[in-house]
């Protein structure tokens, strides 16, 4: 059948008048990507976070990681993208440890969209998922309602879409390392300078086949704050003193050692 | 589609394109305005004023432009700038600039501060129940000479001050303002607490200074303020504009 | 008389074949049967001075309202049928109080005359279609005497027809044309105050038909000190005495 399908049309009116309203689509500030190369797979992120229009944190962490191969770039609720992270991480590890084997991408991507879809969108995390395992390097992308995606290149996060245009426009096929760093950074900047919830620095980190990923922590550094034209140091009494009190807390006894007479083991 | 057939619990069908029903009324809601962010400060100086700008215009997380000046030289030693919703800020702007020429026209003179103040008032209130969603500052020189700055809200209420900020870091920007113009919170160093900073009119070398980080740092702290800085300044020798690069990000 | 005139003074918006709007013309005849009103302009403020024709020993002659304030910086003299001056009054009161309350300052004296004589063709419809306010033109001429910042003391003759001048000093109604020439002969750019009442009063006094008093003139000036401000009666007679003894000291040639 080719064209929009209303099938679920009249249902859906119907859930909407007993109040099961339209789900609706939030997506707080941020840019992050992920691009596979030859030879692995990379994720970036930007580094602003955003409380409605104040920038709460001018250079945060999105960048976690899962395991020592397997990192996860975090967009949406700050705080989900962090815990959902760190409670699979833990469930990541004692899974390798149990089945004796490292773990796998594929693990980490069922077990987060199995926790997101049991929470029915509740926890807002969006998440960019790469990493190196026996199978290779992969690389996904998941949705608040735990839904995945499988792609060779991925953009999550109000930045997205700057950032995918970079990515539909250079991204081909075979990229070496250090094209694939070029061009993840520069769809994370493009998000920085086009996107007003992602900002500040570009973090990168690297997964090669057959090495440690690497974490670049702030890549780059496009925005570094200029010098202010003034000092605002006050002078010493610029603020009263009400009440001055001084505690003796402790009792201070000095004692002289002598090192010549001091017996050391050998 | 009368209002009384509801209440008889007759049914609306929505469109020819569906055969949708309702038991209640479509509601459908006209939102004629937006917030383009940006922010704006003015300060008097002695003999002197300014108003400055980002030049930031921006919809939701977009940047719509990098640079779109929103302080502007109405003439007469105005200077005038409407934050909010951009489409009234211009609306305003123009209207006064406009009627300032009839004023030319009419009265054959120069408008004073206080009268354009004024007049600004009566251009607000005359849209009481569907207001320009702007806040309002004009900066001049009074009629002796004096830096003055005149504050708006959305609907006219006024009045002079020394330095008022405007728009989306207002609140980011005035306390410091109030801290560094006004002395608030400073004791004078010397009194042993016992006696206030004392007032003294700032030099405008000094006021640049504090517009520049009053700017560079809501930079920093407000995601829709950015790319530049426009800081139009006032004396007796006329309008002068200034321009420095503000962080893009 | 009605062949020369013809038909063309019927309507009040219609022109003769030579060009002229008849009623409007005949309106400023209407101010020459008015009483005599002066009005001088110094350095130091306006005089206005006008002639009160107490017809009757029962009228009260404070009951003849001539001269009146438009604002605190605007005074008026008037001169014709001066009912019709009260539509022109409180238009001009209304002009001033607007340009205060939208503006903050006082209105300037030229932009109130103005403002009048906006009203004085208001007998058609205007060009952008304001409706049509009289049946016919004013039958009173306004002395308009204020101070505004710009232009400091200055004297305007608004006349039915809608046009204005300024004056250093000017007569209008019935004695205005003796007076006129008698104030072309006496005024200088150096006139005090003080000698524009006592040159006021004492072309009034040329001009009138009965003996001058404080009963039968009135007057009032516009300062920086005390914007406009109408002479009390004692106020007034003092200044004639004043004027008796000048004349006494220098006997006229």
């Amino acid at each position: 059948m080719v064209g929009l399908s209303f099938d679920n049309y009249q249902r859906n009116q119907y859930l909407a008048a007993k109040g099961v309203g339209v789900p609706k689509a939030t997506s707080t500030g941020t840019t992050i990507v992920g691009c596979k190369f030859n030879g692995g797979v990379i994720i970036a992120a930007d580094t602003r976070a955003t409380a409605g229009p104040i920038v709460a944190d001018k250079n945060c962490e999105k960048l976690h990681r899962l395991s020592p191969t397997i990192w996860c770039a975090g967009a949406g609720t700050a705080a989900d993208t962090e815990m959902v992270t760190q409670l699979i991480s833990s469930n990541l590890e004692l899974h390798s440890m149990s089945a004796n084997r490292s773990p796998r991408v594929v693990t980490a991507l069922t077990m987060l969209k199995q926790h997101l879809y049991k929470y029915q969108g509740h926890i807002g995390a969006y998440l960019i998922v790469a990493g190196i395992d026996p199978t290779g390097a992969h690389l996904f992308s998941i949705h608040a309602h735990g839904s995945t995606d499988v792609g060779f290149y991925q953009s999550l996060g109000s930045g997205s879409l700057a950032a995918m245009a970079v990515l539909e426009s250079n991204w081909r096929d075979g990229l070496t390392k250090e094209e694939a760093i070029k061009l993840c950074s520069d769809a994370i900047e493009a998000g920085i300078w086009n996107d007003l919830g992602s900002g500040s620095n570009v973090d990168v980190c690297v997964m090669e086949i057959g090495k440690d990923a690497q974490l670049y922590r702030n890549y780059l550094t496009p925005n570094t704050r200029a010098q202010k034209s003034k000092s605002y140091k006050f002078p010493r009494g610029s603020t009263a003193i009400l009440k001055e009190d001084i505690y003796k807390l402790v009792d201070v006894e000095e004692e002289v050692v002598n090192l010549d007479t001091m017996q050391v083991d050998a | 589609m009368s209002a009384s057939s509801f209440a008889e619990g007759k049914a609306t069908i929505a469109s020819e394109y569906s055969s949708e029903v309702r038991r209640e009324p479509i509601e459908h809601q006209f939102n004629p305005y937006s917030d383009n962010g940006g922010t704006i400060l003015g300060i008097a100086g002695k003999d002197f004023a300014v108003l400055a700008g980002d030049t930031r215009h921006t919809t939701g997380y977009s940047i719509n432009s990098r640079y779109e000046p929103k302080v502007f030289d109405a003439g007469d030693g105005f200077l005038i700038s409407a934050n909010g919703f951009s489409a009234d800020g211009n609306a305003l702007v123009k209207r006064f600039q406009n009627q300032l020429k009839w004023y030319h026209f009419n009265h054959g003179k120069k408008m004073g501060i206080r009268s354009g103040a004024r007049f600004i008032q009566h251009l607000l209130y005359g849209k009481r129940f569907f207001p320009y969603y702007v806040h309002t500052i004009i900066a001049g020189l009074d009629e002796e000479g004096k830096g003055a700055v005149f504050s708006f809200d959305p609907i006219g209420s006024y009045e002079r001050e020394q330095c008022r900020a405007g728009g989306s870091a207002a609140s980011l920007i005035m306390p410091f303002l109030d801290n560094q113009v006004n002395f608030k919170n400073q004791l004078d160093p010397e009194s042993n607490g016992t006696k206030k900073k004392e007032l003294r009119y700032l030099s405008l070398e000094e006021v640049l200074k504090l517009v520049k980080d009053s700017f560079s740092s809501a930079t920093e702290r407000h995601i829709l303020v950015g790319d530049g800085l426009e800081i139009m300044i006032v004396t007796k020798e006329g309008v002068r504009t200034e321009y420095y690069p503000l962080k893009k990000d | 008389m009605f062949l020369t005139r013809s038909e063309y003074d019927r309507g009040v918006s219609t022109f003769s074949p030579e060009g002229r709007l008849f009623q409007v013309e005949y309106s400023s005849e209407a101010i020459k049967l008015g009483s005599t009103a002066i009005g001088i302009a110094t350095s130091e403020g306006v005089v206005l001075g006008v002639e009160k024709k107490v017809t009757s020993s029962l009228l009260e002659s404070s009951s003849i309202e001539k001269i009146v304030e438009i604002d605190t910086h605007i005074g008026c003299a008037m001169s014709g049928l001066t009912p019709d001056a009260r539509s022109m009054i409180d238009h001009a009161r209304v002009s001033s109080l607007n340009h205060n309350l939208y503006y903050d300052e006082k209105i300037g004296v030229e932009s109130l005359t103005q403002s009048v004589c906006d009203l004085a063709l208001r007998f058609g419809e205007g060009a952008s279609g304001e409706k049509r306010l009289m049946s016919r033109p004013f039958g009173v001429a306004l002395l308009i005497a204020g101070i505004d910042e710009e232009n400091g003391p200055q004297l305007y003759h608004a006349e039915p027809s809608g046009t204005f001048y300024r004056y250093d000093a000017k007569a209008i109604g019935s004695g205005s044309e003796g007076a006129q020439s008698e104030l072309q002969n006496e005024y200088h750019s150096s006139l005090t105050l003080k000698e524009a009442e006592l040159l006021i009063l004492k072309v009034l006094k040329q001009v009138m038909e009965e003996k001058l008093d404080s009963n039968n003139a009135q007057l009032a000036s516009v300062t920086k000190e005390h914007g406009f401000r109408i002479y009390k009666d004692e106020e007034t007679a003092k200044i004639i005495e004043q004027l008796a003894e000048n004349e006494a000291d220098e006997p006229e040639s």
